[in-house]
């Protein structure tokens, strides 16, 4: 069994693409299911709008992708309004079903012969990202590595790497710091600057052993800076008195009503700007493909954006940053091992003498049940998520 | 036993139970599958049916094929057989172009959308892939419109009492509990499954098998509501968490009946290839006629047994109002268990009368879902009749909708505004219907049959 | 009782007087009325919850609606504050008709209720729910709310009001306590403190004594009376006709959805329809008949 090679691969899956878009996505899902408690099933079709408005312009419009991030922009906008309007009056199930049933017809649209001119049909669009790909101080052919000390990465990326590493050390460092409640005598600032450096050395560590292709590094640089911007602006947003009337209305939202606000409004709004930030997530991933295609935004791509979401936890920044980094680099340890596996005993996995795996393809749907099962007991037994508090969550919803 | 030790054994006792099952109905089984990768190449020449206006697909033999790598090199080629298929094994997982050598093509035979398809690597979900070709021949009959709408009403009410069947369960089960379940779709596919597997796998007779897999389709809710949803209740977790549950549960089950079943369509080995007998301008099969008769009769059953017997007027009771009901002494837990097995066994009706209309593939429950909600919606949501009407109306739609209204303007209109001429493409079928349960939301969000009560 | 004229308050001395001269009937005009519902009917599904003719709510009192379980109090508390909508009639406050009117509009318009099963914010501090209360908060636009300096000032002086809310509560010292950790008492305190942070002009409590132990249900009475005393009206349901005797100025009865009584606490609890319809004994009929 070569460890190393799953080692590699569950590291990079852990900060690769994947993870990358994911992130983008939950972050929107979080506002609209972890703060304000909307049910949105429907987070695909958001994602959809993005990709497709960036093809789209370079694919139907004929102009430079770019100019499909406004684009899209106003696709998330409406497809929130066609969404909201006639649910967001009716009980939280309304909402569930509509959205994902919304998604799927803008799937099934998008992968239409009757649309091809438009969309592409099942084949979607391909290679239209090349403004992006010139964009390149990076080798799409080399391969590069999150290590900002590796030799193959650029001044400016080794800055940008170490200015993130930085700041997540330091954030991470804080939340360490706060759970560090024993060895009282010493000063809180010194334990902070200690979960600081220590988290800083392990990141490092940790990334020296990813690697990527020149395209995805550049989206992977891309796109976690924009994770974070987003982030930090949904940060201070829930900490504004929108937030609060936000999780106001997760709680109660007649008790909100009662006090003046328009309930319907506010959720409108948590709907949209959700829709809005997973419509960078359907961008960013289509732009790091160069491609998109309408299967990548099917209902299971919903479901897996809500496990990673719980678990990192609901209603927490950190929660769909994390989440989504632990879903990909489970998800990339089981599928390499369970590969590795097969490879070493032959081909074949038997327990018991009865055959687990007899072809590769088992191993992907090995994967799924694992997912599954991974919401559902989350779901059930953690619904803070891993690293959530039990205090918060033992409270009498009553 | 505080709750939380009484679900830790619960929930000891599902993975016992899901191991069993795992075990016995082939996870550990050898796989339905090849295992090495392969490119299939299926040739099909259309034939319209001059009566019927449906189109028949027929093999085509002796067709060469080749699969051609990313930088154009021959990976391998091959000759279609008699079921007009050929497969190519492939290396890897990677993109391909397929191509068809139109000079071997029979006299008069011409492809109808080019000699080349593209293959994605992310395509190879299983270890095969299939890829299609259709030669048309020239002069296509054209049916009169009338009876092609006969034909299409046909179908469209076998589809919607189908649908209404599976749809039953799943509006109880919300009407009971509150709980809009994501993975009723897998009741259906599991009943399929079930059929499929005695039934074609193990050579046992359908008089035998269809009933077992009806029982076991009920057993099948019965066990999903005591190992998962009852403990869940009784926990006092939100019924949005629960709702996400079902997500998760969909989710395992797809993924464990395509592991059993192997990602292609498979057809019944019962009431196969039965050739259609003409009913006016109607033409069905024996198999579908009976299977329409016998599900009107299940739901009319249905029906009544909710107005007229104890147990379904303890059902609507509990509908109406939980605690009004456990006021008056019903046992609103064993309604709620005699729902799940009724919703089980409806919906593996209805997974089996579809397998043998369309095939059994693990995805068939799961794609029926949304329609499913669509008929309950427009019904009124967790009311049983309205789910019945809405469900077979919405089957309906979706089957006439294809057929456009020729006298109507939009003939040589562009693609999206033509369909009220030409009828909606078979491939968007379902999408006036998704669009129809959010027009009904708009305007009367309690649904056609449903009564108006307190929102927002 | 204490209701003998020298425990009143001023406010409360010019409340009764003002209503001393009302005849103690159902539906009748007061002088100064802040509400009035005229003709308004609720039903659902065949049976009529909520059939009021005629109710003035007089500004500046402390008016009671009471009346048996079932007798359409809630609902109609509903009605008026817009979280329902009646099948038919009018309805204003301060001189503004309702109709149409949403829900959260009536609270800027000064009218402010809580609710029958405490609708604390458990997951939120006891601050944050008050602040909540605030209305006007420019840092409840989104894109005010990623500028933290556009809100940063207002949001200042909403926590010194709110801190002095909790301190005349007595709620100061959980300030920072999730509300879900409160006593079920504590909770009401809590709603109602946060409902004053609307600026209300009518605060309407439904059953703000539920599930209220004896030694809070004083401080709570207390609390009530001060409501009037800085010049708010209060409308409260209530099933403890001793509470109701002492701190309302007029009661309202309602039975079967209809204002059958009205009139001072003492009227009231003598008139023999009440009585009747507390002990049930019209079940069926209209309590109109019997008046």
């Amino acid at each position: 069994m070569n460890w190393s090679n799953i080692i590699t691969a569950t590291l990079s899956a852990f900060f690769g693409v994947n993870a990358m878009y994911f992130a983008i996505s939950a972050l929107g899902l979080n506002v609209q299911f972890g703060y304000a408690g909307l049910l949105n099933f429907g987070q695909a079709g958001f994602m959809a709008c993005g990709a497709y408005a960036v093809g789209m312009t370079a694919h139907y419009f004929g102009i430079s992708f770019w100019w499909g991030i406004p684009l899209a922009v106003l696709y998330a906008v409406l497809f929130g309004l066609v969404m909201g309007v006639p649910t967001l009056r009716l009980r939280a199930d309304y909402l569930a079903i509509v959205t994902i049933a919304l998604a799927e017809c803008v799937r099934l649209v998008a992968r239409s012969v009757t649309f091809k001119k438009y969309f592409g049909g099942s084949d979607g669009i391909n290679q239209f990202s090349g403004p992006f790909v010139d964009l390149s101080p990076w080798n799409p052919s080399a391969k590069y590595s999150l290590n900002p000390f590796a030799a193959s990465t650029n001044l400016v990326g080794a800055i940008l790497l170490l200015i993130s590493y930085t700041v997540c050390s330091v954030l991470l460092g804080s939340l360490i710091a706060d759970k560090w409640t024993y060895h009282q005598n010493v000063a809180r600032r010194t334990k902070w600057v200690l979960s600081s450096v220590v988290t800083f050395v392990v990141i490092l560590v940790l990334v020296s052993q990813t690697e990527y292709d020149g395209l995805s590094f550049k989206s992977l640089v891309v796109g976690w800076v924009l994770a974070a911007v987003i982030a930090a602006l949904v940060f201070m947003l829930m900490r504004s008195p929108w937030g609060r009337v936000i999780k106001g209305i997760r709680e109660d939202e007649d008790a909100v009503r009662s006090l003046g606000k328009n309930v319907y409004s506010y959720k409108m709004q948590a709907l949209i700007l959700g829709g809005v930030i997973a419509t960078f997530s359907g961008i960013m991933f289509s732009v790091s493909r160069g491609s998109v295609q309408p299967d990548n935004y099917s209902r299971d791509v919903t479901f897996y954006v809500l496990t990673a979401l719980v678990l990192g936890g609901l209603a927490k920044v950190s929660g769909s940053i994390v989440g989504p980094m632990l879903f990909w680099g489970i998800l990339q340890f089981v599928d390499v091992f369970l590969n590795e596996l097969t490879k070493s005993w032959g081909g074949e996995v038997r327990i018991f003498g009865l055959p687990l795996i007899t072809s590769s393809s088992d191993i992907g749907v090995l994967v799924q049940i694992v997912i599954g099962l991974m919401l559902v007991f989350l779901m059930v037994f953690r619904p803070q998520g891993m690293f959530g508090n039990r205090k918060e969550m033992a409270i009498d919803g009553h | 036993m505080n709750p939380g030790d009484q679900l830790t054994t619960r929930l000891k006792q599902l993975a016992a139970l899901l191991l069993v099952v795992l075990t016995v109905f082939g996870l550990f089984a050898p796989s339905a599958h090849a295992d090495d990768l392969q490119v299939k190449v299926r040739v099909q020449n259309q034939v319209k049916n001059e009566s019927t206006g449906k189109t028949t697909k027929e093999p085509v033999p002796g067709v060469k094929v080749e699969v051609l790598d990313a930088a154009g090199g021959v990976v391998g080629d091959g000759v279609t057989d008699a079921k007009g298929v050929a497969e190519i094994p492939v290396p890897t997982k990677a993109d391909y172009t397929v191509k068809v050598d139109e000079s071997t093509l029979p006299e008069g035979l011409a492809l109808e959308d080019g000699n080349e398809r593209s293959i994605k690597g992310d395509a190879f979900l299983t270890a095969s892939v299939t890829v299609n070709f259709f030669t048309g021949s020239a002069g296509r009959a054209t049916v009169g419109w009338w009876s092609q709408l006969a034909q299409r009403i046909a179908d469209g009410a076998r589809f919607g009492l189908i649908l209404a069947m599976c749809a039953v369960g799943l509006s109880l089960i919300f009407g009971t509990t509150g709980l809009t379940n994501f993975a009723h779709g897998e009741m259906v596919t599991f009943g399929a499954m079930m059929a499929y597997i005695i039934n074609t796998d193990r050579g046992i007779t359908p008089w035998i098998a269809f009933p077992a897999a009806i029982l076991l389709g009920g057993l099948f809710g019965l066990a999903q509501n005591e190992f998962i949803y009852s403990p869940l209740r009784r926990r006092k977790i939100g019924l949005v968490s629960q709702m996400v549950v079902t997500v998760g549960v969909a989710i395992v089950l797809k993924n464990v009946f395509l592991r059993i079943l192997g990602g292609r369509t498979k057809a019944f080995g019962a009431f196969n290839n039965q050739s259609c007998t003409k009913v006016g301008p109607i033409c069905i099969t024996p198999r579908d006629f009976t299977t329409s008769i016998i599900s009107l009769v299940i739901l009319v059953g249905v029906a009544l047994a909710l107005q007229r017997t104890r147990l379904g007027k303890a059902t609507r009771a509990v509908s109406d109002n939980p605690e009004l009901a456990s006021s008056t002494g019903i046992d609103s837990q064993k309604i709620i268990r005699l729902v799940w097995i009724i919703g089980g066994m409806l919906a593996a009706t209805g997974g089996i009368f579809r397998g043998l209309d369309e095939g059994v593939s693990p995805f068939m429950g799961s794609d029926l879902l949304f329609l499913m909600f669509a008929g309950i919606t427009l019904g009124g949501l967790g009311s049983a009749y309205g789910a019945l009407a809405g469900s077979f109306v919405i089957g309906m739609f979706v089957e006439v909708s294809t057929l456009g209204i020729p006298i109507l303007p939009g003939e040589s209109w562009p693609a999206p505004f033509n369909w009220f001429h030409d009828g909606v493409p078979s491939e968007l079928k379902n999408v006036p219907a998704y669009l129809a349960m959010i027009v009904v939301l708009l305007v009367r969000p309690q649904g056609i049959l449903g009564r108006r009560e307190r929102v927002g | 009782m204490d209701t003998d004229d020298t425990t009143l308050s001023e406010t409360a001395r010019v409340a009764r007087a003002a209503l001393a001269g009302v005849a103690p009937e159902p539906g009748v005009s007061k002088p100064d009325p802040i509400m009035t519902a005229v003709g308004v009917r609720r039903s659902f599904g065949g049976i009529t919850a909520v059939d009021v003719e005629k109710v003035e709510i007089q500004r500046g009192s402390i008016t009671a609606l009471i009346g048996p379980n079932g007798a359409g109090k809630t609902t109609f508390f509903n009605l008026m504050t817009a979280f329902d909508t009646p099948d038919t009639g009018q309805w204003a406050f301060d001189g503004k008709s309702l109709e149409g009117v949403a829900a959260h509009k009536t609270a800027d318009m000064g009218m402010v209720r809580t609710f029958q099963l405490t609708k604390s914010l458990t997951k939120m501090s006891v601050i944050e729910n008050m602040k909540l209360g605030a209305t006007g908060q420019r840092g409840e636009k989104w894109w005010n709310g990623i500028m933290p300096f556009t809100w940063k000032a207002q949001e200042r002086d909403i926590e010194a009001r709110a801190d002095s809310l909790l301190s005349r509560f007595k709620l100061d010292h959980m300030r920072n306590e999730y509300a879900g950790t409160l006593s079920g008492g504590q909770r009401k305190l809590l709603e109602m403190s946060r409902a004053l942070m609307t600026n209300p002009k009518l605060v309407m409590l439904d059953e703000p004594m539920a599930g209220v132990n004896p030694a809070l249900k004083q401080s709570l009475n207390q609390h009530i009376k001060g409501l009037r005393d800085d010049g708010m009206t209060v409308l409260f349901v209530e099933h403890d006709m001793d509470m109701v005797h002492d701190i309302s100025d007029w009661v309202i009865v309602m039975a079967e959805g209809q204002i059958i009584a009205e009139g001072t606490p003492d009227q009231i609890s003598s008139n023999p329809a009440v009585i009747d319809a507390y002990l049930g004994a019209h079940q069926g009929k209209s309590l109109l008949e019997d008046l």
